[in-house]
């Protein structure tokens, strides 16, 4: 079986594994790494779970070969917070009930961190196309935009 | 005894009051900080040493005879632990479970026959999924195409090669009965006016997020399967998928996983944790079966109802409502794992929040090649409120009277509960004028009738529509089999049960015995608990039982769980309570009745500093028996048990003429959303959205308000874009979610504004209803109501869904033809 | 869900592409893989060899070319978004991504490898159809330039050789002065149910020229002829509009799959090509 060595970083740390060209990013980190923060809903692209940053912006996880990342960067929700310490983008989702079953939202919470250190003071129609590509099926969405304007504001309050 | 039967007295120990501390709080969730760290175990997270990986090979066609079918070059694929047919199978293991009588079988693996489109063929297990994937690419089957059954109404017919089930004799329909109740002959002679609709309801289905997934193992020293798994039920009928699997109940631990939604979808999965179990025996390794999105569209355990009504109303000239009468022809697709359950749960509120004297039901349950149906979000309660809603509209229509003042006419009063609907089943409590004023004032109806007439000057046509709906919680078993022509499984017991211990340092630990699955268990737990025992919830810690350790817990669906839960909790709390006070009131030498349980203390009533705390009394309760009453009851430690019963239940009448209380814990909803329909492509816009829902006592108002707003969203789903669509060779067109199209935030409303009226439950603990599936159950006969009232210009009239772009345009398209 | 195996190969350099493609018959480029990876987790295609152009530097430019544009093969979707010389240059693209795919995708996919891929409903070929672009084609046999009308020859299918590669998109300078962009689909950010990219030059109050190319109605995207017919010669009143919509809707063919039926494709046809039209005269004033 043909495999390719690649290097990759991920949450800061360095990986080296020999992986088949054909491996999905996503199987590449749930089961090669055991970073099973990243979700797989529906592995065709539509639904978003699956969301990482790569390079500094996200991607698709499902759509992406992990012979692809070889030298990237890559962030997931692992790297994000800890229950001790969360992100602001954590915390809000928290306080403004941002889930319900929780798999769509580590690929959430990266899209909403891709956000805001793009923009930190979304407008709720900034908001809503961001996150337009991510499906929710439990919570309506709408409090998910609320705890992303609050995120923005813990952002900016604790901001430099 | 009435003809509707009997109301029992209440169990209530709680009554609602207004000084709860925690109870009716929006407290932040205890399940969150490790979902939102992803540190949560679902079931794809779980890997267990040597674990194996399975693909099935699902069949093409939706009907043929298997003639044969060769697995030997998967076999010698590197990798490879096992490829196994439905012959395979079928030496290790039976029929799945069914709640049909008589049953309808079902095989984990297709032996002779497919009767659907990705009805599984084969399955492999290997070291990876991928190479599991290359395996079933190259079994080789050779079918013979049988007639594929699509159009439900044609199955009614069908003969011969069409027949999928030919045991069950020369026919496709699965079960045919027709039920009545009350006068319904009288009511119709009597009426002024009926109205006559079919009505057309789409298959859709709940499509969590996450598909269902299982780890099996086998262990051969004991002879055990275990089975982690994101099912729900398992502590109910679980001991099921061990009798299928050929193993005794007790050899068989089902682990709860968490699961990333459910919908009703995961209520009891057997297809999953079965064919997991059996490759896992079979390669001597554990197994991972976890489902990809085209193995769950095309053959997970819930497609959700699918159904023609045709559908008559009957009158009086003065608006007031007589009698229902329905013919149903639901398309359960090739198998029947519920029964007709979802038709036992219609029955619960199929006359709406109205007064309406009597009933008929005439059911033919149709078994054609799709996927089986299973439960989604108001299991089939839904579609009745789709039909009673659209034909009060086209009544209020066809009279000249207004929408809602017709609904408030014939709307059951306060003063008349608990009330018997004509099935039998009890209303327990409700005050729907309150909900119906409530949504009006949100809504601004008078402001948006404004906005419409002018925006109709401009050629724009805006809608509003007014749906007034019944939102059941708490089923009992008995509507899973009320329906059955045989006796079959006649259980009626649906409890569930907790487990609560205080640890010698004051800590509590729940355990619970039914799973998440996206709903918020732990914090409702959390809630009542420290209401109980007036404690801090963050000194509680939530645990779930196994089938090992499991208490008899039916489990959430059927929005049970907070009022099933909340009574379970009373109850053990109760028990650990009275030992508190026992053991202070012998270390403090006082009277049990001069004690009071506060803040966390035993306090002597009266005297200030008299008071032990829980922690104190929980070290003495542990370590110190020689300091407590010589009591043999008085054993060392404070934990306590209970399963709470269903708190309102009776049978069915033995003649029928009503189906006993089964489904009482009624909330209500009104939801006025606001469209603008473009005439020219068929989109729909939402420019507004009120719901306000009564679901009794809130317990967390915040969770309660994502359910409703998700089961909204869910609704406009279903209203608007959801199909499980079949063409006339059965082939599932909308498999992938390209082209299964799940609401995004783009065609979400902005704002649903919420609102709540609090009519308690007589019945439950602190008055607590259920309010898992009222979204969903509301938003479709609202925004039918809302599209109709704004194409009204052109006689549009909405009878059938989903209506996407092309849908609606076809129906504006045809009316302006009509007019033209 | 997985893809079937493949080679792997990764270029350095165009020219190494170039190699790997001339001797890899079976090969196909893996840009973005936004839709191809997707397709090959469902087994849809099974490509034997995958090149991969990602690390091929200097290829993901938007520069200047003349009074019009030249982007590089590998420029993603979300650059040419937000790119201010497109926006000022080809506003018309800038327009139409509001309705292609969302941010994430947008992140990874290319312009060059979406026209490449040829979904029959895509929007960015009904784009370069308006605005004429061309599109350069390399192999080692040479370079050649093909017009974007000649590019788009059927359902996944282009002017592209197997042994080519799409190394750049050249957008002319502005020849029109009204332009406009509008889709259906079920759900934002879908592939489309109906496109219709519009662009008119009117010179005083009288149409000029106009160009109305349709995507989703057909095997790939193309221009309505009669549609323009009925708007050249004259001012774009109600009259015209109606029959270029009328004209449009006549001139496609559409298929029904689960989205919408035909009937509904040719109504949205007329729908959109009133409005672009509309809006593409409203710009020129």
């Amino acid at each position: 079986m043909e495999r390719e060595t690649i290097s990759v970083t991920v949450n800061g740390r360095a990986y080296e594994r020999a992986v088949e060209p054909r491996r999905l990013l996503s199987d590449f980190l749930r089961e090669d790494l055991r970073l099973t923060g990243t979700h797989v809903g529906c592995e065709h692209g539509v639904c978003g779970s699956c969301t990482v940053m790569m390079d500094g912006v996200t991607a698709r996880s499902c759509l992406t070969f992990a012979v692809m990342a070889d030298g990237a960067e890559i962030e997931t929700i692992e790297g994000l917070g800890s229950v001790e310490a969360m992100h602001p983008v954590q915390q809000a989702f928290w306080e403004k009930h941002g889930l319900q079953c929780g798999f769509c939202t580590p690929g959430m919470l990266m899209t909403a961190v891709e956000l805001l250190k793009a923009n930190p003071d979304p407008s709720v129609d900034d908001i809503r196309d961001a996150i337009s590509g991510n499906l929710c099926r439990c919570t309506g969405y709408q409090t998910i935009v609320e705890s992303i304007q609050y995120a923005a504001k813990l952002m900016r309050e604790d901001g430099p | 005894m009435t003809e509707r039967g009997h109301i029992p007295e209440s169990r209530q120990r709680e009554k609602p009051r207004a000084d709860l501390q925690w109870i009716g709080k929006s407290m932040k969730r205890v399940e969150d900080p490790r979902l939102l760290v992803g540190k949560g175990i679902y079931a794809d997270d779980i890997n267990e040493p040597e674990m194996a990986h399975a693909a099935v090979l699902r069949s093409p066609h939706a009907h043929a005879r298997i003639v044969s079918i060769d697995v030997s070059k998967a076999q010698e694929l590197p990798g490879v632990l096992c490829a196994m047919t439905g012959a395979d199978a079928a030496k290790v293991c039976d029929p799945l479970p069914t709640w049909a009588s008589p049953p309808v079988l079902q095989a984990v693996i297709a032996d002779d026959r497919v009767r659907h489109v990705g009805e599984a063929v084969a399955a492999v297990a290997a070291v990876d999924r991928y190479i599991a994937e290359d395996a079933c690419d190259l079994i080789e089957v050779e079918y013979e195409p049988l007639p594929p059954v699509v159009d439900p109404e044609e199955a009614l017919t069908s003969t011969g090669d069409a027949v999928l089930h030919p045991e069950r004799g020369d026919t496709n329909i699965g079960l045919e009965r027709k039920l009545t109740f009350g006068p319904v002959e009288e009511d119709f002679a009597a009426a002024d006016l009926v109205i006559e609709r079919r009505i057309r309801w789409p298959r859709s289905g709940g499509q969590p997020l996450e598909t269902v997934g299982a780890v099996a193992s086998f262990d051969d020293g004991a002879g055990r399967f275990t089975i982690q798994c994101n099912t729900s039920m398992y502590n109910y009928c679980g001991w099921m998928i061990a009798s299928t699997l050929r193993v005794a109940p007790h050899k068989l631990n089902i682990v709860p996983t968490l699961a990333g939604g459910s919908f009703g979808s995961k209520m009891f999965v057997h297809k999953v944790p079965v064919l997991a179990a059996v490759l896992a025996r079979a390669v001597g390794r554990p197994v991972k079966f976890m489902e990809d999105r085209i193995d769950n569209t095309t053959s997970c355990d819930n497609h959700a109802s699918d159904r023609v009504y045709y559908a008559k109303l009957a009158l009086k000239r003065d608006g007031t409502l007589l009698s229902l009468k329905t013919r149903i022809i639901d398309d359960y697709g090739a198998y029947l794992q519920f029964g007709v359950g979802q038709h036992g749960n219609a029955l619960s509120q199929c006359v709406g929040p109205y007064r309406i004297n009597s009933v008929e039901v005439d059911l033919a349950a149709v078994l054609t090649n799709k996927c089986q149906q299973g439960a989604y979000r108001g299991f089939g309660s839904e579609v009745a409120n789709f039909v009673i809603e659209r034909l009060v509209d086209a009544a209020a229509d066809e009279l000249g009277i207004d929408r809602i003042a017709l609904r408030r006419q014939n709307f059951i009063q306060p003063d008349q509960f608990p009330y018997l609907i004509p099935t039998g089943n009890m209303y327990d409590s409700g005050n729907y004028q309150a909900v119906l004023d409530e949504t009006l004032k949100l809504a601004d109806l008078e402001g948006w009738r404004a906005k419409q007439a002018e925006a109709r000057k401009e050629g724009r046509y805006i809608g509003i529509g007014v749906a007034t709906c019944q939102e059941r919680s708490v089923f009992s078993a008995t509507e899973f089999w009320m329906w059955n022509l045989e006796p079959g499984v006649e259980w009626t017991s649906s409890p569930d049960g907790v487990s609560v211990k205080i640890d010698p340092t004051g800590k509590a630990f729940v355990t619970l015995h039914s799973p998440f699955w996206g709903n918020s268990p732990e914090t409702v737990a959390a809630q009542v608990l420290a209401e109980q025992l007036t404690i801090d919830p963050a000194d509680i810690e939530i645990t779930y039982s196994d089938t090992d350790q499991g208490l008899n817990s039916t489990g959430p669906g059927g929005s049970r769980f907070t009022v099933m839960v909340t009574g379970a909790i009373v109850g053990a709390a109760g028990k650990i309570r009275e030992k508190l006070l026992r053991i202070a009131a012998h270390l403090m030498e006082a009277d049990v009745r001069d004690l009071t349980l506060q803040d966390g203390a035993v306090h002597v009533k009266g005297v200030l500093d008299m008071k032990m705390s829980i922690a104190e009394l929980a070290d003495k309760a542990h370590y110190y028996r020689l300091s407590m009453p010589e009591d043999l009851d008085l054993t060392s430690g404070l934990d306590a048990t209970y399963v709470y019963d269903h708190p309102v239940t009776t049978l069915p009448d033995p003649d029928e003429r009503h189906m006993g209380i089964f489904y009482p814990i009624m909330g209500h909803s009104c939801h006025i959303p606001v469209v603008e329909v473009d005439v020219e492509t068929g989109q729909v816009h939402f420019l507004h959205y009120a719901a306000v829902h009564d679901c009794g006592t809130m317990v967390n108002p915040m969770t309660l308000e994502g359910h409703i707003r998700g089961g909204t969203v869910n609704g406009i789903g279903t209203a608007l874009f959801e199909e499980f669509s079949y063409d006339e060779a059965g082939q599932l067109t909308t498999a992938l979610w390209t082209d299964y199209l799940i609401p995004t935030i783009k065609e979400s409303p902005a704002d649903i504004v919420v609102g709540h009226v609090e009519t308690p439950s007589p019945f439950t603990e602190y008055g607590v209803k259920g309010g898992g599936e009222g979204g969903r159950m509301g938003g479709p006969p609202a925004i039918a109501a809302a599209i109709e009232d704004a194409l009204k210009p052109l006689g549009v009239t909405i009878d059938s869904l989903p209506l996407p772009p092309s849908k609606l345009r076809a129906l504006i398209r045809d009316a302006q033809a009509r007019a033209a | 869900m997985k893809p079937a195996r493949f080679r792997y190969l990764r270029a350095a350099s165009v020219n190494d592409a170039l190699q790997a493609l001339a001797e890899n018959p079976d090969a196909q480029i893996l840009a973005g893989g936004q839709s191809l990876i997707a397709m090959m987790n469902l087994r849809l295609v099974k490509p034997a060899c995958l090149i991969d152009i990602n690390r091929i530097s200097n290829i993901g430019y938007i520069d200047e070319d003349g009074d019009g544009v030249a982007i590089g093969a590998l420029a993603r979707h979300n650059d040419v978004k937000h790119s201010p010389l497109i926006r000022e240059r080809c506003p018309l693209l800038t327009e139409a991504y509001e309705s292609i795919a969302h941010h994430t995708v947008r992140n990874r996919g290319t312009l060059g490898g979406n026209l490449c891929h040829a979904d029959p409903s895509s929007e960015t070929p009904a784009v370069m159809v308006a605005t004429g672009a061309t599109l350069m084609l390399q192999s080692l046999r040479g370079q050649r330039e093909v017009g974007a009308e000649d590019f788009f020859l059927g359902t996944y299918e282009t002017a592209r050789r197997q042994d080519e590669m799409l190394t750049e998109i050249r957008l002319p300078g502005r020849r029109t002065d009204g332009w406009a962009f509008a889709e259906i689909s079920n759900r934002h950010g879908d592939f489309a149910i109906a496109v219709i990219a519009t662009t008119l030059r009117i010179e005083d109050g009288r149409c000029e020229a106009a160009r109305v190319v349709a995507s989703g109605v057909g095997e790939h995207a193309a221009r309505l002829e009669p549609a323009e017919e009925a708007l050249i010669g004259g001012p774009i009143d109600d009259a015209r509009l109606d029959a270029a919509a009328a004209a449009a809707a006549g001139a496609v063919d559409p298929h029904s799959d689960s989205h919408a039926d035909a009937a509904y494709r040719r109504d949205a046809i007329a729908a959109l090509t009133r409005r672009t039209v509309r809006r593409a005269a409203a710009r020129c004033d």
